[in-house]
């Protein structure tokens, strides 16, 4: 004992003495914006070491510090750090900070232990901070609260129905078959993105005919995050950024910190949005007669036409006319102490959809502590729970004409679907199902009840001039229960009478039990001034729990919807377990901040594999040169110049099962026995991978007041995975093999700029621009047609030479058909290329914030204009804009090319749009005694659009956030604009 | 002072180096299929439920593209027409229409071959398990179930060479990384013949049960199995015209000249949810989809025959793609009447076909009488050289066994698919259907 003491005692005392030793002296100052405006919870620093301080509200500090003279570093988020030159004589200081226009002095997170400045990282890391992602206008999700904020990825929303349902696809198509969706990490936690469907198949049948897709249009898990608790969003777009991150990093990584306290008095914010939405794009309806009515629908049709008298309805504005109100209240705490700090967030949000009976609600508290428990060790905690309730109603693509959608385009405007005085509906006398009963009636909800828990300890083991050394371990779990309701009663005009199963009510609950823990080190070696090597290394492991029960209950007992209260009932369970364990290392080296080099290796192995202990490694290597920083440089004009490239390689799994062989449910003779599934399992199926090669260049002007960000990115994504037919004298018709890869080339393009700055004035502008190509580069199988519903409406193909999201079809001989395979090219879901332009004015107390999307090509298969042309509904029935000839009305245009051409519904699918538009006024804060500041303003969300899509919003997706295949619309819940009051209150 | 900080770092570092090689070497337990058995668990060491399972699954599987499987052999062997509004193809490849041809990467080519590998696979998934298995049964039990397997077998390749006749078939399918090549069209039969004969080296006169139950046979005695095994067998020996090796194979069957005809193997169907519905069943006066009869199924029939209860008169005619007919068929009744995988009748007409081929009339005659009258018809009088009585013996087949899918195959072993009707100039009699594609 006495010996181990005596060993660890001079250990101790170095730990100790700096702070009590020989000479020492206090400083003490004020830290102030340009306008001498204080600047709250500033970093104040002995250079090279960990010795500092923060200022209050005030930006005062006060910090002792060694011997008789010392430089401090002085830096805080949104400014340019400055160090100065302190002495034991010149200890009172008043330090002003320049803002950081170009937001090189941001400390990214890239890693799973580490940051980086922006201006020495190698990568083109987007990174996206509170003030973009809800300071504009509120925002129910995160993910819709991305669009158009940085360069690299196409998001698209699957549809309008509350609650979310978005699709983030980073730099072009990652996987055919596996997950394209990026990893969500919320504080160090794996945050499940899961897409869950309801089961609405049962009534909708829209999986079994020319698609075996589901198309229940559920939302994504990630809309269960409040974007409002976001403190900022880093998001790594391809594998050199992600390798670190392994077998999951394919489709990105998207990190998200929340927001945490900081020592000082208690800042409490209060804030209230209230507003409506409204369909964005309203399409209007065909105007009738009696002979377009014979020709739609006979003479059946004429009598009924005749017997109402030329009665119409505004059923567009029936259905979809719901003026949805919307609220949300936010209100949040943080501060703390020098040793504690808090933050409190509880928000409430209410949203009513265009639709009636639809609408989102979501309530989200969060505590985040940090505790600092010893002078060298602190501890982080981060908890979070949320219940939300999602009304979605029932869209999108059925086989039944049964969804609101598609029973609302085969209906015309002089058919009545009221129901009579005591509530009775009518039959639709031309259609299965008349929508407005189906509104009244049906239910189709998510309930979620989340709880994510993270945590993280961290021990500064050494800490001094040449030799730091940190200890992180990190934990969590996130834990969801959702729940779909979707109630179909026996009373609907598709359940009654033989019709349907006599009502359905099926309920599906899913268990989500997620967790993930880490450690790592983190060791940084400074000989010398100017010379620095950081070395990382740490041990990860996630496992994944997802059980998934459906009970689907037919034959309801009167107005009974009790899953016992049923005569037939089907339970359909899905589960999901996955472990992976990993290890990473990394060395970086940093020279004077001129050369930045990093090589890095991660080991990942996981039960989804074939061989679950078979590890693979995702190795990562990158350069970044600061040729501003070269002591010859001196164009003055140019203050940074950064040219930098990076390697890194990352995975992504099979769908889940693909490594079993299952046997699978044969029922017989009263009993049910195994039979070998069609489907070959692969036992020795490994991650796909992705190879990406990023180089790009940097560049500040006029004292970085106008930045330049370059990047081209070549990424190959080898080893796809697809379901291929083989040999069936197997037993097998189809195996899982890897056999196809991609390459994806593109470009990103971003400037931003203050091009005025006055005292009264500020203008602060981001351009984003960027492009991405694909092209399948191997293809072990025949070109094959995928996704959509065949040749003759238009499909994806999959050929080596082409686009992965090339679309074809059936074609004339203008189409150009290939005579090989009879079918013609008619574009490709993939944009020509994304802008953006966001814009932030500031005069005096007024701000206005105004982001603006432009999206140039890129095609969809309209397959609603389909139905609506079939059904003789469509507005534009009667134009005569298609015919070249200008003989055939756009209707009868459409359908004459039926069966010889799929070219009239593959619509080019550009917009333009404002996105967000937000106009505040700080309220003077003389008027308040200084006690609050208040803001007031209006804002709106895609308040303006312009495209010539012929349906409700270009932006859709009848097969959800698929891989290949979203770009597909059919009769879906139509897109809302919103506009919203909004008020905050700050103490 | 100073080297202790690096001598504290560098342990520090190591003792990470180290935990991140414990972790790495650390291993993740293999996590089985969370949602079904699978193939390969199963193999390892199955319990008795299980076995019974993969039972259950064969005699399930069985079934599958059945109605596909008949639906080729009858509409190619102009026993009846099937009718389709969702598909053009029936009447048009199947027949030969004008230019059109059996295709190799069609549902009828692919279906019943790909159904019918699927039962061989699971077959070979039950030997293996058997093989296998610590569950508790005697050796005899284990080799009795791997000949009911080997059985099984033999029945479904048998069907898929019934299609693929000169393509020839795979008949080692085991390891589905290394497929057996195809056996010429003789080989193939008597590699059929080879796997029922092992299999009743282990069942014939064994007191054995079957470590499972299976409807195949009324009984679960080894001994007894064996005389399906044996029926199947006599099957294959008249395809391979041994005579004496199918009149051997039939006095070890079920067969009884005196014994009902319909005593059998049967396919089973029922209408609980999930199970499979009657293959050739469709209701009377169907429109749509439907079978009816070839004309001159009812034109050919002798006077009186009583097996013309097998079709069934409809309300109106039905009429697709230039063909006619006013009859269904109607061999089952309901949708959940079983089918024949092989029974008495056929064994009584093997034996007929045997015996005339022996030049043995009078047995030959002995057994074609069996038929005709339980058909109402009066005993055959007609010429009793062995020709003739083939003559004969092919026109009870084809009553007796309507709709059952043995005309085209009959008129092929005797060379004479010249012999079937053309309803439509231009149509072809195909000899048989192109190996698949997948399998090129």
């Amino acid at each position: 004992m006495r010996k181990t003491l005596m060993r660890v005692l001079p250990f101790f005392l170095v730990m100790v003495l700096p702070a009590y030793g020989w000479a020492q002296f206090t400083v003490s100052g004020t830290v102030t914006d340009a306008q001498k405006k204080p600047v709250p919870a500033a970093s104040v620093r002995l250079i090279n070491t960990n010795t500092g301080t923060s200022t209050d509200a005030a930006g005062y500090f006060s910090l002792t510090l060694p011997g008789q003279s010392a430089t401090i570093e002085i830096s805080s988020v949104g400014f340019l750090s400055r160090t100065i030159q302190v002495t034991a004589a010149n200890n009172k200081v008043v330090i002003e900070l320049q803002e950081d226009l170009s937001r090189l002095e941001e400390v990214v997170v890239t890693g799973l232990a580490t940051s980086v400045k922006r201006s020495n990282l190698a990568n083109a890391v987007s990174s996206v901070s509170a003030k973009e992602l809800v300071g504009t206008t509120s925002q129910p999700t995160l993910d819709g609260a991305l669009y158009g904020k940085f360069p690299g990825a196409n998001i698209s929303a699957n549809s309008g129905a509350p609650g979310g349902g978005i699709s983030i696809k980073m730099r072009g198509i990652t996987s055919i078959v596996g997950n394209s969706q990026p990893l969500f990490i919320v504080d160090g936690v794996y945050y499940d993105n899961s897409s869950i469907p309801a089961g609405l198949n049962t009534i909708s049948k829209a999986a079994g005919q020319g698609s075996n897709s589901n198309q229940d249009n559920p939302s994504n898990r990630i809309a269960d995050l409040d974007p409002e608790d976001i403190d900022r969003v880093e998001i790594l777009k391809g594998a050199s950024a992600a390798a670190i991150y392994g077998s999951r990093a394919a489709g990105g990584v998207v990190l998200i910190t929340t927001k945490r306290g900081k020592s000082g008095k208690p800042k409490i914010e209060f804030g209230q949005s209230f507003g409506m939405q409204s369909q964005l794009h309203k399409l209007g309806q065909r105007s009738w007669d009696a002979t377009k009515v014979e020709a739609a629908y006979g003479a059946n049709g004429l009598n009924l036409y005749n017997s109402v008298n030329g009665k119409t309805y505004n059923y567009e504005d029936e259905l979809y006319g719901n003026k949805g109100q919307m609220s949300d209240t936010r209100l949040s705490v943080s501060g703390g102490s020098d040793k504690t700090s808090y933050y409190v967030g509880f928000s409430h949000r209410d949203d009513d959809g265009i639709v009636q009976r639809t609408g989102y609600k979501k309530t989200s508290f969060r505590i985040n502590l940090d505790q600092k428990i010893a002078k060298n060790l602190d501890l982080s905690v981060n908890s979070n729970y949320v219940s939300s309730r999602a009304d979605r109603g029932y869209f999108n693509n059925d086989n039944t004409s049964t969804s609101m959608g598609v029973s609302f385009v085969s209906t015309p405007s002089w058919v009545d679907l009221h129901p009579d005085a005591n509530g009775n509906y009518p039959n639709n006398p031309l259609a299965p199902s008349n929508f407005l009963q189906t509104r009244d009636l049906i239910t189709n909800r998510e309930d979620v009840n989340r709880i994510l828990i993270g945590g993280s300890l961290n021990w500064k083991v050494l800490s001094s001039g040449h030799h730091d050394l940190k200890l992180t371990a990190r934990g969590g779990m996130d834990n969801y229960t959702l729940g779909t309701t979707a109630i179909f009663p026996p009373e609907l005009q598709f359940e009654k009478n033989g019709n349907g199963t006599n009502g359905a009510s099926i309920y599906g609950t899913t268990v989500a039990k997620n967790s993930n823990i880490s450690a790592f080190a983190v060791y940084t070696f400074t000989p010398k001034e100017g010379l620095n090597f950081r070395t990382q290394a740490g041990v990860t492991a996630e496992d994944i729990n997802l059980n998934n029960v459906l009970n689907t209950a037919t034959q309801l007992i009167g107005t009974q919807t009790n899953l016992s209260q049923a005569g037939a009932i089907k339970v359909d369970q899905a589960k999901t377990i996955q472990k992976d364990r990993g290890f990473f290392a990394q060395e970086e080296l940093n020279l004077k901040n001129i050369v930045l080099a990093t090589i890095g290796l991660r080991g990942d192995k996981s039960s989804r594999n074939g061989d679950a202990n078979k590890m693979y490694y995702y190795p990562k290597a990158s350069l970044a040169f600061n040729i501003h920083e070269l002591p010859s440089w001196n164009a003055s004009s140019i203050s940074q110049l950064k040219a930098r490239v990076a390697y890194g390689e990352s995975g992504n799994f099979a769908p889940f099962g693909a490594i079993y062989t299952p046997l699978v449910p044969a029922v017989f003779n009263g009993t049910t026995g195994s039979i070998v599934g069609l489907t070959r399992g692969n036992d020795k199926l490994g991650p796909e991978r992705q190879k990406e090669l990023e180089m790009g260049v940097d560049l500040g002007l006029l004292k970085n007041r106008i930045g330049v960000t370059f990047t081209y990115y070549l990424k190959n994504v080898e080893d796809l995975l697809l379901n291929v037919e083989v040999a069936s004298s197997s037993g097998f018709t189809t195996a899982w093999k890897n056999v196809a890869a991609i390459q994806n080339k593109g470009v990103e393009l971003g400037i931003n700029a203050i091009p005025v700055a006055t005292k009264t004035w500020k203008w602060n502008t981001q351009l984003n621009f960027w492009k991405n190509k694909a092209e399948v580069t191997r293809l072990d199988v025949p070109a094959f047609n995928t996704g959509a519903f065949g040749a003759t409406l238009g499909t994806y193909r999959i050929e080596k030479g082409k686009s992965p999201t090339q679309l074809v079809g059936i074609g004339t001989a203008d189409d150009k058909v290939d005579p090989a395979t009879g079918l013609a090219v008619f574009g490709d879901a993939e944009p020509d290329f994304n802008m953006s332009w966001s814009n932030n004015v500031t005069w005096k107390n007024f701000e206005l914030a105004v982001l603006m999307h432009w999206k140039q090509g890129g095609k969809n298969i309209n397959l609603s204009t389909l139905l609506s042309d079939i059904f003789g509904t469509s507005p534009d029935f009667d134009k005569m804009t298609l015919d070249p000839k200008s003989q055939v009305t756009n209707g009868n245009y459409r359908l004459n090319a039926l069966g010889t051409t799929a070219g009239p519904w593959i619509e080019d699918a550009s917009y333009f749009r404002v996105r967000e538009i937000g106009l505040s006024y700080r309220l003077p804060k003389e008027w308040f005694r200084n006690l609050a500041a208040v803001k007031v303003g209006f804002s709106g969300r895609n308040l303006i659009n312009v495209f010539k899509y012929n349906s409700y919003d270009p932006e859709v997706s009848n097969f959800g956030a698929n891989a290949i295949s979203s770009n597909v619309e059919v009769t879906p819940f139509p897109s809302a604009k919103s506009f919203l009051f909004n008020i905050t209150v700050t103490f | 002072m100073k080297p202790s900080y690096k001598r504290s770092s560098i342990f520090s570092m190591c003792w990470v180096g180290a935990a991140i090689l414990a972790f790495s070497a650390c291993t993740i337990d293999p996590i089985p299929d969370p949602n079904n058995p699978s193939a390969g668990e199963i193999t390892k060491n199955a319990s008795l439920g299980e076995i019974q399972n993969l039972v259950t699954g064969i005699e399930s599987g069985m079934r599958e593209n059945l109605g596909g499987y008949l639906d080729d052999v009858g509409v190619i062997g102009r026993e009846f027409y099937r009718f389709s509004s969702s598909d053009p193809r029936f009447t048009s490849d199947l027949l030969g229409k004008g230019s059109a041809t059996l295709d190799n990467n069609t549902f009828y080519t692919t279906n019943p071959f790909e159904s019918r590998y699927r039962v061989v696979k699971n077959a070979n998934i039950l030997i293996e398990a058997l093989q296998n298995t610590k569950a508790a049964i005697s050796e005899d039990q284990r080799k009795a179930g791997i000949a009911y397997a080997k059985t099984i077998k033999a029945h479904e390749l048998l069907m898929v060479f019934n299609l693929q006749y000169s393509n020839g078939i795979r008949v080692d399918v085991a390891d589905p990384d290394n497929l057996g090549p195809f056996l010429d069209k003789d080989a193939s039969l008597t590699a059929i013949q080879t796997l029922l004969d092992e299999a009743n080296t282990d069942l014939k006169s064994s007191g054995a049960v079957l470590p499972f139950t299976t409807t195949l046979w009324s009984s679960n005695i080894a001994g007894e199995f064996s005389k399906l095994n044996r029926a199947l067998a006599a099957r294959v020996a008249v395809y391979k015209q041994e005579w004496a090796q199918a009149l051997t194979a039939l006095s070890e069957s079920f067969y009884s000249l005196t014994g009902d005809l319909k005593t059998g193997s049967y396919y089973l169907f029922s209408t609980a949810g999930g199970d499979a519905l009657t293959a050739l069943y469709y209701p009377q006066n169907s429109s749509g989809e439907t079978r009816v009869a070839q004309p001159s199924f009812i034109t050919d029939a002798a006077p009186g025959d009583t097996r013309l209860n097998k079709v069934s008169k409809r309300d109106q005619n039905a009429f697709v793609d230039g063909l006619s007919s006013d009859y269904d068929v109607w061999v089952y009744k309901t949708n959940t009447d079983p089918m024949p995988i092989i029974r008495n009748e056929e064994l009584v007409l093997i034996y007929a076909e045997a015996q005339a081929q022996s030049n043995n009339s009078t047995e030959a005659i002995k057994a074609i009488d069996r038929v005709r009258t339980a058909a109402g018809l009066v005993n055959y009088s007609g010429a009793t050289d062995a020709a003739s009585l083939i003559n004969e013996i092919l026109v009870q087949r084809r009553y007796s066994l309507y709709a059952e899918g043995h005309r085209w195959i009959d008129m092929r072993r005797y060379d004479r698919l010249s012999e079937l009707p053309i309803d439509r100039t231009g149509d072809d009699v195909w000899v048989e259907f192109p190996r698949p594609a997948t399998e090129n």
